[in-house]
């Protein structure tokens, strides 16, 4: 039974960045060359490359052997986090950017912390003051409008 | 003599109105970010590097400097009214400064704190000041070969520093190198590792990468203390009242904390020159010291030298870690990495020759330091009475407005949502890591660092005709090699022991 233990998640960032590394290696050898009288553009990420796949197999061994380190747990909340991120980022290029940020400010804070109107009024203007103030009329950002944006303006 | 004459005029520099004023911008952001708790140095100067773009560039590395200067008194004051220190440096802080703050002295304990950052810091600009331009000179020495060697030192040493597992250091710091080649290679500027993107082919911007790895990372994580820091806040620590009058130190007080600030002031600062080790490392040092001295109060009660001497140290490493970066071009730390892509960015090239083209910069940024080290006491002592109310900000409103910041920062650096894109996935990246126990800091400095590693070390084989021999060709080089390996070496022989130990202990 011990031996049908689960996948170890843990195990999967060594098995990218050997991945990651193979690429490098693949593509550097084909397309860059390492040498030709002298190193060519190949030469350091090869080298580079070479050393990050001997560890991640190193990291990969000694991660899969330890048996005794706690299972890494991840929540839904910090998925949330990314989400939030996410749709700010897709409703960027519908509503804009600054009316985005604004609009998930005022949707994370009521829905998932529940915060008293007061608190969000005060956030949303002081956010509001610092994206405009500072980046819009200060630093003279011109942050993207969205398709709405650009049909209005 | 001359570096007296040359920090003078760099007053004339650091003392110009605009650079006053951000300088107290800096400071004031600073102790902010610093008192927020799980913001950091490191998170707080990649946030707010977008900020300092409108400036030139002295002005710019005036006000980050400061910032990062401020930061290291800020972390002191969540560690020591609610235990939850507001930076790593502030760890060994909180060891004393809650108990201390606990037996009715929070007043106290913050002033310490404040004239310990002040004291320590001082002593740390001193040094700086005395060694930084010699350090450049000898730094002008080198070649391509012993700076290859030394760029190496310095990418192995805060990968074996700051993670327990030095696989996973090289793991990461292989990877921050590989993600920094993408782009366009630094000597012929042909496209590589582009992947028919036309947007690759500019390589990874790096502020927007930044802040993805440290600051949305940091949200990310952020979300799970919501409910540790809303029961601190409950408590009745979170309702003290203080007054600057009642914080007031006496002299007795002060003959306690004289002798641990002046030694952990030096000692810090050495730390803090070493590459890899920061102000953390330096707190770390300094509190450990001081465990081997005598305190009126056992160690971990309340001792005000433990605070002291924590807050001395970190703020002398803080300011000590300028000296390799401006002389050598390497960064101590993650947040020292942040200041030279910062530089880098600005058109400035951080080494021995900084000194040489730039004296105006190089001086003026040391004589800030002075002038924010005073700006910063002046602020942390007005601001005690209003520290509640600033600490009173819960973690859970802090998680939409960082993430707002992340992505409008993003956007402002690369003007297109290419930035933001690279920041988002960056930042799950980032995450991911820090989760499986992979630190993030030596990513940053193996990708601010890769540029100068390719040039130096394909130079001295174009140099050299391929030999290995180039790097083993003098004394000095093989001193360097030596350190190398022995850096190398060390965890895995102690692990090895450790194991031995472990085996026997079973038996």
């Amino acid at each position: 039974m011990e031996n049908k233990k689960k996948f170890n998640l843990r195990t999967l960032i060594p098995l990218a960045t050997a991945i990651v590394a193979l690429v490098f290696i693949v593509v550097g050898l084909k397309d860059y060359g390492f040498w030709k009288n002298q190193p060519t553009p190949g030469f350091f990420p090869i080298i580079i490359a070479v050393v990050l796949l001997a560890s991640s197999i190193a990291c990969f061994i000694q991660v899969a052997r330890d048996k005794d380190s706690p299972e890494v747990k991840y929540n839904r909340n910090e998925l949330m986090v990314m989400l939030g991120a996410a749709g700010i980022i897709l409703c960027t290029f519908l509503i804009g950017l600054v009316p985005s940020c604004l609009i998930y400010i005022l949707l994370w804070l009521k829905f998932v912390e529940k915060a008293p109107w007061k608190v969000i009024i005060i956030i949303e203007i002081i956010m509001a003051a610092i994206i405009l103030g500072v980046f819009t009329a200060w630093l003279q950002i011109r942050f993207p409008m969205g398709l709405l944006g650009d049909m209005i303006f | 003599m001359e570096n007296l004459l040359s920090l003078l005029s760099g007053f004339q520099v650091a003392l110009a109105p605009e650079n006053i004023g951000v300088c107290m911008l800096g400071a004031i952001l600073g102790l902010i970010v610093g008192a927020m708790p799980g913001i950091g140095s490191l998170a707080g100067c990649a946030l707010l590097l977008p900020l300092t773009y409108k400036f030139n560039p002295t002005t710019a590395i005036i006000m980050l400097g400061a910032l990062y200067y401020s930061n290291m008194y800020g972390g002191s004051f969540s560690a020591i009214l609610l235990n939850i220190p507001g930076d790593s440096p502030a760890i060994t802080t909180a060891l004393d400064g809650y108990p201390m703050a606990k037996k009715g002295r929070p007043g106290q304990a913050l002033m310490a704190a404040n004239l310990a950052s002040f004291i320590g810091g001082t002593i740390g600009i001193l040094i700086l000041t005395l060694t930084a331009s010699g350090l450049a000179t000898l730094g002008l020495k080198f070649g391509y070969a012993e700076m290859t060697i030394i760029l190496l030192i310095a990418m192995t040493s805060i990968s074996w520093l700051i993670g327990e597992n030095p696989i996973k250091g090289i793991v990461i710091t292989m990877l921050g190198i590989l993600v920094a080649s993408i782009g366009m290679d630094t000597l012929s500027g042909a496209p590589r590792y582009e992947f028919g993107n036309m947007y690759l082919l500019g390589g990874i911007p790096f502020t927007p990468f930044i802040i993805g790895c440290v600051g949305f990372a940091q949200v990310i994580k952020l979300i799970n203390e919501r409910e540790a820091d809303a029961e601190k806040r409950a408590s009745d620590d979170s309702k003290t009242k203080l007054s600057i009058k009642e914080s007031m130190l006496t002299g007795h007080d002060f003959k306690r904390i004289l002798p641990p600030i002046l030694r952990s002031g030096v000692m810090g600062t050495f730390v803090g020159v070493l590459p890899g080790s920061g102000a953390t490392t330096g707190s770390m040092v300094g509190y450990a010291m001081q465990k081997k001295f005598k305190s009126e109060e056992p160690m971990g009660t309340g001792a005000i030298e433990g605070i002291a001497a924590s807050e001395a140290a970190n703020n002398a490493a803080a300011a000590g870690a300028f000296a390799p970066l401006l002389a050598l071009g390497i960064p101590g730390s993650g947040t020292g990495a942040v200041l030279l892509g910062g530089l880098m960015m600005w058109g400035l090239n951080p080494g021995p020759l900084l000194f040489d083209t730039n004296p105006d910069f190089c001086w003026g940024l040391i004589s800030s330091m002075y002038v924010a080290n005073i700006f910063t006491l002046i602020v942390a002592i007005l601001v005690i009475p209003f520290l509640i109310k600033i600490l009173s900000v819960p973690v859970k409103y802090m998680i939409p407005i960082i993430t707002c910041v992340c992505i409008v920062g993003a956007y402002s650096t690369s003007n297109s949502m290419y930035g933001v894109i690279i920041m988002f996935i960056s930042g799950i990246v980032g995450y991911l890591l820090d989760k499986n126990g992979f630190p993030t800091a030596p990513m940053l400095l193996a990708f601010v660092l890769a540029p100068m590693l390719e040039q130096n070390m394909r130079k001295a084989f174009i140099a050299s005709q391929g030999s290995l021999r180039i790097f083993t060709d003098s004394a000095l080089k093989l001193v360097l090699l030596a350190v190398f390996l022995v850096l190398i070496l060390t965890p895995t022989v102690k692990s090895i022991l450790r194991k031995i130990k472990a085996k026997k202990a079973q038996n």
